[in-house]
């Protein structure tokens, strides 16, 4: 909304840190998926933002997701139910705390957005005091 | 000694930064202050009525952002203040007019 354009802006940048933090605890959920050597791997899901064009600045989107590599790791393990015929089993190459420092800068991502919609709301709230004891 | 005199500066002219926002509330157009006052009613009803819709949505637990919702109420509750603070402006200007006596 044009009106109180500083809060839908921060609103936009809120909505894009909140699916990086979504993207990051699926990949920490399923950092040890085994799959089959025939198929590919669990692969790591990376978040793209990208602006919204505006002519004062519109924010930010998310512009779509990329995947990972699907090649992931190869382990041996036998007697695994889904293990091929040399034993080896396909498990993601998610770096954990590669996902933990993504977390934290998704996370203060969050918290500094939510700290621009603070003072601009501050800031509108003491513009329509002016005046009032006139 | 003579001291030259100081002669003018010459300031280079400042672009006007217009604004949608600011162009919306400082319309021109004719029925000035009761179109600006109709504009301001309608967004004030717009916001409203989004933030309405998003807090259904937020106690029927559809809602995927809580952010949106409260993003949204907080501009429904500063378009309501701004727009009774342009009320109140008006009627005080009407009554200091009202107040001239012959």
């Amino acid at each position: 909304m044009a009106l109180f354009g500083a809060l839908g802006i921060a609103g936009t940048g809120l909505t894009v840190y909140r699916k990086w933090l979504d993207a990051v605890s699926d990949n920490l959920a399923n950092v040890n998926d085994a799959s089959a050597t025939s198929g590919p791997a669990f692969q790591a899901r990376y978040v793209l933002a990208q602006p919204v064009a505006d002519s004062l600045g519109g924010g930010a989107q998310v512009a779509g997701t990329a995947l990972g590599s699907a090649t992931g790791r190869l382990v041996y393990e036998p007697d695994h139910p889904l293990a091929d015929a040399e034993g080896m089993v396909r498990y993601p190459d998610i770096d954990m705390a590669g996902q933990m420092g993504q977390m934290i800068m998704a996370q203060r991502g969050y918290q500094a957005n939510l700290a621009v919609v603070d003072r601009a709301h501050d800031a509108y709230s003491a513009a329509l005091q002016l005046g009032r004891s006139a | 000694m003579s001291i030259a005199p100081i002669g003018p500066i010459a300031i280079p002219a400042v672009p006007p930064v217009s604004t949608p926002a600011a162009d919306a509330a400082t319309s021109t157009a004719p029925g000035g202050f009761a179109a600006a006052l109709d504009h301001g009613l309608g967004q004030l009803q717009q916001a409203q009525t989004k933030a309405d819709n998003l807090a259904v949505q937020a106690a029927t637990g559809d809602l995927t952002d809580v952010h949106d919702y409260m993003i949204a109420s907080t501009e429904a509750g500063l378009a309501t203040q701004l727009t009774a603070a342009v009320r109140n402006k008006a009627v005080d200007a009407f009554n200091e007019i009202m107040r001239m006596q012959a």
